[in-house]
């Protein structure tokens, strides 16, 4: 209970001072503050990460984009030697239409957030989320014959994590008692279990677009002669 | 296989024209080989076929099927005594204006290629012409002719004369065309087939006035492509082009088509065909064109103007017998005047080349003893073309004279008047170009034609004698049975030879033995007439291209201005830019603007979806 | 106890910050900082749904990979984008979205 208090509390700090940095980042005129609040916000990002359990997702959200691509802008900002953007008397209103569109975006999703089923009173809707969502567009989705499988819970707690199943699911043929043994959640194998099994060609076909995007970032950037 | 051997006629030039032009451009001593390879070739096969090669009936080729079938258009050729000797006047002079082509086009600095592309693909139209078995095949064969005609008339295109006679020849011909397309459609309505074999049968069942229209408007094409009154005018221009050129192609051959066409016309049809009004229509534009011609010629400088004046007028003559029903005699004196014109002008082209293109007969004089083989060879042609007795021309003009006394006297005493003109006039050349002394730089220099020039001449020479003769022209006029009648003294004869005696001593007495060096008839208005061509051409001028022509342009102008400029242009061009202006402002340019309207794009999206309105 | 719900709200909220930022800022180096936002709210709904779907104790990885994949493209569009945006000072020398209006001129 007191650890369950313990992510709440973290979760909402977290998501607070995320929020707050992202603030930031639109607000300082200047873009190295900028790049330093988005640094801030990924880190706090990859935190609620965490708390949702997807270590390894977490950490890649640290080393790739606070890292590497972080980086990137901030060396392609020293590099331009960019200053401050300027504040023009003209720019009132793009910054205002700006703001408006973006507010009213967050309301609507919070609005739709806020009224799913079960959102409220935490009871646990015995829909799916694509049944919900069938019922929320424009047009009407045929029924399902089956009952669902799934359920969604959009209020209440998140299913906990059960290292019992998920050793199980690394490998069936362990001994009962001896995946009920295991203490440790295995994320970082689960995730490379799936990429490597179930999405092995997407994952090769990301590594070709991450080649032709270095290559073709190279060929861009490349400083042509005037010959 | 063998049957089909007769299309190497249409083939043979063809494909020399093709090569030349598109293989030999650079090599004009390859192109002026094979052109005259592929005449020698046919001209060979021709004789050939006139010896009594048999063949069988060459194949015929429906070239554009119709579910009518007498509407579908076929390429057949006809290979009777008159299409075959025709081709052997056509190949044969063809031949040697080839060869003599090399000599006078020596040193040309123009394109010679070119030249010799354009003399092949005129054997090549001219074979379509004269082989064709159906009007349709002609016509094709007449467009040809006027289109190589207008390359060969403009081979000097960079000389603006020479561009401007190419294109009076070919809209002159067109006008022409004109009317001989609405014969052959004419044709096809009233005879049902544009076959020359099928015509026979079926004209005597049509109304004669229907008949008389239908031969008129084929006659419009001879008008055109034989340059009679009042289309003759194209003619003496067309001599801009190259000497050779205007012996094969517009004192020879081409401008015979159209006395070969309405002969082939009286033979196929039958001459009950050529109704009374027709027939005087032919002859009368054939004589009012043989004495206009002659009398122009009378006050021509230029040696080659001389010489197609008298083309003018002897196909005038042609013209003439062939509406006196006297396709015979018409076919005699085409055969006859296409070798001795054929000679007068390459003899004419000689004597240029050699007085270093000097064409002024009055800046020539003492040719005789300078380049006397040329000018014995022209002698003779000049006695063929005036007709003394023993001359080729003699017996084909007595012919014609013969078959007018028979019909109509009027024709007759025309015929007669136009012989003593025509004496008249080439005895003043004769006498002014060779007699007395050089009277320019260029005569006096004037030397003997070389030897692939001379050929020709002696060959052509032979012919103008012989040719009349009946061993000859029995097997070679082209006309089916032709029979020479040899001479008999009678009216014709005597009138003949009056007119011969009148012309000769009128230029002598004028023109002495080349003394002069003015012509003594010149600087009176009668003269100035015969000089501006009695204004014709001035008259189409003003009349035709001042007056109709401007009409018309302003009636085009107005429909450019208002119509196509203002509302189809501008009109277009001014709602596109409005229409442009308007969208322009959705395409501002602001990169936040689209991003702007896209986050709009995505809100009502979101709010249509989610909250299902 | 933090229901789906919140973490769909903080990702909706993270997601309408970066769009307000690519709308207002001039600077395209800082709007490129702001869509690179966008795709980590993105992520964080997806993780959270991956955990929310999940049966037996176990989340659903498909929405992880993915989220995966995301970051992976997000990396190659910034080595991209950054190219482009090498380029465009080089010839503008200037990083601002107001000076793109060639195609307008």
């Amino acid at each position: 209970m007191f650890e369950s208090a313990l992510c709440q509390i973290i979760f909402y700090v977290f998501a607070a001072l995320a929020l707050l940095c992202a603030v930031g980042v639109v607000a300082f005129r200047n873009p190295v503050t900028s790049a330093m609040n988005m640094a801030l916000c990924f880190g706090l990002v990859s935190a609620i990460l965490f708390g949702l359990g997807a270590q390894f997702l977490g950490i890649i959200q640290i080393i790739i984009y606070a890292g590497a691509i972080l980086v990137l802008f901030v060396f392609v900002i020293m590099m331009l030697d960019i200053k401050a953007e300027e504040h023009s008397p003209a720019s009132w209103l793009p910054a205002v239409g700006g703001t408006v569109v973006a507010a009213v975006f967050a309301g609507m999703v919070m609005s739709v957030s806020m009224n799913l089923p079960g959102a409220k009173d935490g009871s646990c809707p015995a829909k799916t989320l694509w049944d919900n969502i069938g019922e929320l567009s424009l047009a009407p989705q045929p029924q399902q014959a089956e009952a669902p499988a799934k359920v969604t819970r959009f209020g209440g707690a998140l299913p906990a994590l059960s290292p019992a199943a998920a050793a199980k699911a690394l490998n069936p043929d362990i001994a009962p008692e001896q995946a009920a043994n295991a203490t440790t959640y295995p994320d970082v194998k689960l995730v490379g279990h799936t990429l490597f099994t179930q999405y092995n060609i997407p994952f090769v076909i990301l590594g070709f677009a991450l080649l032709s995007g270095s290559v073709g970032a190279m060929a861009l950037a490349r400083k042509y002669r005037k010959d | 296989m063998i049957q089909n051997l007769p299309w190497l006629f249409l083939l043979l030039p063809l494909l020399a024209a093709v090569i030349d032009w598109v293989v030999f451009r650079k090599c004009s001593k390859c192109a002026a080989a094979l052109s005259i390879l592929s005449v020698a070739a046919t001209f060979a096969l021709c004789v050939a076929y006139l010896c009594g090669l048999q063949t069988g009936t060459p194949g015929i080729y429906t070239w554009m099927p119709v579910a009518a079938a007498q509407l579908s258009l076929h390429m057949g050729l006809v290979l009777d005594p008159l299409a075959m000797r025709m081709m052997l006047v056509v190949t044969g002079i063809g031949l040697l204006v080839h060869i003599f082509s090399i000599g006078y086009m020596k040193g040309d600095p123009s394109n010679l290629s070119r030249y010799f592309a354009g003399l092949s693909i005129f054997m090549f139209s001219m074979t379509c012409i004269v082989l064709a078995d159906n009007l349709a095949m002609t016509f094709i064969g007449w467009e040809m002719v006027g289109f190589s005609s207008y390359l060969l008339i403009g081979h000097w295109f960079d000389k603006a004369s020479a561009a401007d006679a190419a294109k009076k020849a070919f809209i002159t011909n067109r006008v022409g065309d004109f009317g001989f397309l609405i014969g052959i459609l004419l044709t096809l309505g009233v005879f049902g087939s544009l076959n020359f074999a099928d015509m026979g049968a079926k004209a005597a069942g049509i109304a004669p006035a229907i008949l008389t229209a239908t031969v008129l408007f084929l006659f419009c094409g001879a008008v055109g492509k034989s340059a009679q009154f009042p289309l003759h005018v194209w003619l003496p221009d067309a001599m801009e082009g190259p000497t050779p050129v205007s012996a094969l192609i517009h004192a020879a051959t081409m401008v015979a088509a159209g006395v070969y066409m309405l002969v082939r016309l009286q033979v196929a049809m039958g001459e009950a065909a050529f109704t009374g009004t027709a027939c005087n229509v032919i002859a009368t534009v054939g004589a009012i064109t043989a004495v206009l011609a002659a009398l122009m010629a009378v006050q021509q400088d230029d040696i080659k103007r001389v010489l197609a004046y008298s083309t003018l007028s002897q196909l005038g003559y042609m013209v003439m017998a062939v509406g006196l029903l006297a396709g015979e005699a018409a076919m005699f004196h085409l055969y006859t005047h296409a070798w001795f014109k054929a000679l007068l002008f390459l003899g004419a082209g000689a004597i240029i080349i050699c007085c270093h293109h000097e064409q002024d007969i009055w800046k020539m004089g003492g040719l005789a003893k300078r380049m006397p083989l040329t000018v014995l060879c022209f002698l003779m042609g000049t006695c063929a073309l005036i007709a003394v007795p023993g001359f080729s021309g003699f017996f084909s003009k007595e012919a014609i004279l013969d078959a007018a006394l028979e019909q109509n006297p009027v024709f007759f005493w025309v015929g007669a008047g136009v012989a003593a003109l025509t004496t008249f006039y080439m005895a003043r050349l004769c006498l002014v170009a060779f007699c007395g002394s050089a009277r320019a730089h260029g005569a006096e220099h004037a030397k003997e034609a070389c030897p692939t020039m001379l050929l020709p001449l002696l060959v052509l020479a032979v012919m103008a004698i012989i040719s009349g003769y009946g061993f000859a022209a029995d097997s070679l006029v082209p006309f089916e049975g032709f029979h020479a009648h040899g001479f008999a003294l009678g009216l014709p004869f005597y009138a003949g030879m009056g007119a011969l005696a009148l012309g000769l001593l009128l230029a002598f007495a004028l023109y002495g033995c080349g003394k002069r060096s003015k012509d003594p008839l010149s600087g009176n208005a009668v003269s100035d007439a015969l000089r501006n061509r009695f204004y014709i051409d001035a008259l189409y001028d003003k009349v035709i291209i001042g007056g109709l022509q401007e009409i018309v342009a302003h009636i085009i102008e107005f429909i450019d201005a208002a119509v196509i400029r203002g509302l189809l242009m501008q009109g277009s061009a001014w709602l596109t830019a409005r229409i442009g202006l308007l969208l322009s402002y959705i395409q501002g340019g602001s990169l936040r603007a689209y991003a702007f309207v896209c986050g709009f794009g995505l809100l009502i999206l979101i709010f249509l979806l989610a909250f299902n309105l | 106890m933090i229901p789906l719900a919140h973490y769909l709200i903080f990702s909706g909220l993270l997601f309408s910050i970066g769009l307000a930022g690519v709308l207002v800022r001039k600077n395209i180096i800082v709007v490129f900082m702001c869509l690179e936002m966008m795709l980590t709210a993105a992520n964080v709904s997806l993780v959270a749904f991956s955990r929310a779907q999940g049966t037996a104790g176990i989340p659903v990885y498909d929405a992880q990979v993915l989220s995966l994949f995301v970051s992976g493209i997000a990396a190659a569009e910034v080595a991209i984008g950054l190219a482009l945006i090498v380029a465009m000072f080089r010839s503008r020398k200037s990083v601002e979205s107001t000076e793109l209006t060639s195609l307008k001129d």
